[in-house]
C-alpha cells in the first residue's frame, strides 16, 4: 500500500549508505589489480574498503516539526541532509521527501566570487529553486536581513566570511522552502547574526519542517521538538530534546574517561 | 527516473538554467580588457592565421570566394563547438562545491556552458554577416537550411559535452585528453579544406564524423550560396540527435554518483 506524503514530510526507510575508503571502483587501476592478487586477505581488505556512513536508519519527520540531529563528527549527520536533498542517493532503503527543499548546508556554496552581491542573490535564489519574480519580491527583505545594503554592487570576493554566510542564509531563509535543512550555520557569523538566524528559525518552527544539524546543544534544545542522536552511522536514541541530549552528553563524557 | 520525468524536472528548473547561463556569460569576460570582443577575436584570429598560412603561403584557393571568408564560414560553427565542448566538459567538476551541496538537475551545468558559448556564436555571427557585405557575397534562399543545421550542431555539442562531463567526474583524464581530442577533431573537420578537396576514396571516412557534414553544409548554404550535399547532411543530423540522446542517457545514469566521487 502506497501512502502519499504530505507537503513538508520526510520519511527514511531502512537507509544504508557506504563510501569506499580506498578508491576501488573509481580510483586507481593498481587498486583493482592489487585486489585481484591479494588472494587470502581479500575478504579482510574488502571490509576495510567499505565505510558505512549510515546503516539501518529509519525515521519520519512530520510537516511543521523541527528535528535536531546530534552526534560526533563523522557520525553521519551531514549524510542524512544530503540524502534528504537528493544530492546523494542511498545504497539501500528509501528516502522520501515532499515539498521544496531549502538547504543551507555550507556557507558560500553556490555563491560566485566574481559576481556582485546583487547578482549573487539572484543566482543563489535560482539555485534554491526560486523564480526571478519571487526573488524580486523578496529582494529588499533579503538585503535587509543580510545587512549588506552598502555592498550590493561589490564583487563578493571582497566580502568578509561573515558577510558571505549572511548573504547565503538570507537568500535561503526567504526562499520559502517547505523543508529547511540547516547544517552548522551557527558556527559562522557574529553573535548578532547568530541571534537573528535563531529568530528566523523560530519563526519557521511550526509552519515549516526543519532539520537542524548542530553541535550547539542549547540551540537544538531551544528550537527542536524532537532530536536524533546518531553514532557510527546508527541511531542511538530518538525522542524529546532533553532526554536525547542528556544521553549524548552522558556518552561523550564516558568515552572521554576511557 | 524516466526520460519524460528527467525532462519535466529540467523544465521545472529552467529559471536556474537561465541564471547559470547569465552567470557564465558575465564571469567569462570579467576582469578582461576587451570583454565581449573576445567572442569575435577568437575565430577572427584563427581566420587570420589560416588565411596567411593556407591562403598566402600554401596558396590553397577555393573557387569563387576569398580565403578569409571561406575559413571564417567554417571557423564560426567550429569555434562554437570547440569552446562549448571545453567549457561544457569541465563544467560539472568546476562546480564541484555545488554538486556536493545543492540539488538541481546536474545537466544544467554543461547546458549553461554551452548556452554561453552559443551566445558568443551569435556575437561572432554578426561579424559573419558583416563579411557578406564587405566581400560582396550574395545571400540566397539556401540560408534557410541553417534552421536545421544549427539545431543539429547544438544537439551534437550537447551530446558530446554530456558524455565528456560525466566521464570527467569519474576520471579527470578528460582534462588532458580534451585539447588533443579537439586538435584532431578540427583537422578531421573540413575547416581549412573543403570536402571536395579530399581524394574520393577517403571522403566517406571523413564524413563519418557528424561535425564534418554540418560544418561543410554550413559553408555551402552561407558563403557558397548553394544547396548542401543531402546524404552527408541527413546522416550528420541523424547522428547528432542520436549522440544527444545517448549522451543524455549516459549522463543521467552516472549523475547519481557525482556527489560521492567528485
Amino acid at each position: 500500500m502506497k501512502k502519499e506524503l504530505q507537503t513538508g514530510q520526510i520519511e527514511f526507510i531502512n537507509i544504508a549508505k557506504s563510501y569506499r575508503t580506498s578508491k576501488g571502483k573509481y580510483g586507481l587501476l593498481r587498486d583493482i589489480i592489487g585486489e585481484k592478487f591479494s588472494g587470502l586477505s581479500s575478504a579482510k581488505s574488502k571490509n576495510q574498503e567499505k565505510f558505512y556512513a549510515l546503516r539501518n536508519i529509519s525515521f519520519t519527520v512530520n510537516p511543521g516539526e523541527c528535528l535536531g540531529i546530534i552526534g560526533n563528527n563523522g557520525a553521519g549527520k551531514s549524510t542524512i541532509l544530503k540524502l534528504i536533498s537528493k544530492i546523494t542517493y542511498p545504497e539501500k532503503g528509501l528516502v522520501k521527501a515532499r515539498g521544496r527543499i531549502g538547504a543551507f548546508i555550507e556557507l558560500g556554496a553556490g555563491l560566485h566570487h566574481e559576481l556582485t552581491g546583487k547578482e549573487n542573490i539572484y543566482l543563489y535564489g535560482a539555485i534554491l529553486g526560486m523564480s526571478k519574480a519571487e526573488i524580486k519580491k523578496q529582494y529588499r527583505d533579503i538585503v535587509r536581513f543580510a545587512g549588506i545594503g552598502k555592498f550590493l554592487d561589490v564583487p563578493i570576493k571582497k566580502y568578509s566570511s561573515g558577510m558571505y554566510s549572511r548573504l547565503g542564509f538570507s537568500v535561503c531563509a526567504f526562499s520559502d522552502p517547505d523543508i529547511l535543512l540547516v547544517d552548522e550555520v551557527l558556527a559562522v557569523g557574529d553573535i548578532d547574526f547568530q541571534k537573528r538566524c535563531l529568530e528566523k528559525m523560530h519563526s519557521f518552527a511550526g509552519r515549516k519542517t526543519i532539520v537542524f544539524v548542530s553541535h550547539n546543544l542549547d540551540a537544538i534544545k531551544s528550537i527542536c521538538s524532537r532530536v536524533i542522536f546518531i553514532d557510527g552511522g546508527e541511531i542511538v536514541k530518538i525522542g524529546r530534546p532533553n532526554d536525547v541530549i542528556k544521553e549524548y552528553v552522558r556518552r561523550s563524557s564516558k568515552s572521554r574517561k576511557n | 527516473m524516466t526520460l519524460t520525468g528527467n525532462l519535466s524536472e529540467l523544465v521545472k528548473f529552467r529559471e536556474l538554467l537561465l541564471a547559470f547561463t547569465d552567470k557564465e556569460i558575465k564571469i567569462r569576460y570579467k576582469q578582461t580588457l576587451l570583454g565581449f570582443l573576445w567572442a569575435i577575436l577568437q575565430p577572427a584570429a584563427l581566420t587570420l592565421i589560416f588565411s596567411i598560412v593556407f591562403g598566402v603561403f600554401l596558396k590553397v584557393s577555393f573557387s569563387t570566394i576569398p580565403y578569409p571568408v571561406f575559413a571564417y564560414s567554417a571557423l564560426l560553427p567550429w569555434s562554437f563547438l570547440s569552446s562549448a565542448l571545453s567549457f561544457g566538459s569541465l563544467s560539472v567538476v568546476n562546480n564541484s562545491s555545488l554538486v556536493t551541496k545543492v540539488y538541481f538537475p546536474r545537466e544544467i551545468m554543461p547546458l549553461s556552458s554551452i548556452a554561453a558559448a552559443f551566445f558568443d556564436f551569435i556575437v561572432a555571427g554578426l561579424i559573419f554577416i558583416l563579411m557578406f557585405f564587405i566581400f560582396k557575397v550574395p545571400i540566397g534562399a539556401n540560408i534557410a537550411y541553417l534552421l536545421i543545421i544549427i539545431p543539429s550542431l547544438l544537439a551534437l555539442t550537447i551530446g558530446i559535452s554530456l558524455i565528456l562531463a560525466a566521464i570527467n567526474v569519474l576520471y579527470r583524464d578528460v582534462r588532458f585528453v580534451l585539447p588533443i581530442f579537439l586538435q584532431v577533431f578540427m583537422y578531421l573537420t573540413p575547416i581549412i579544406y573543403s570536402v571536395e578537396q579530399i581524394p574520393q576514396k577517403y571522403r566517406v571516412y571523413v564524413l563519418l564524423n557528424p561535425a564534418a557534414g554540418l560544418v561543410e553544409s554550413f559553408r555551402d548554404v552561407t558563403v557558397l550560396n548553394r544547396s548542401p550535399q543531402m546524404v552527408p547532411l541527413a546522416y550528420s543530423i541523424a547522428m547528432s540527435f542520436v549522440i544527444l540522446i545517448l549522451g543524455y542517457a549516459y549522463f543521467k545514469k552516472k549523475e547519481k554518483v557525482f556527489a560521492d566521487v567528485i
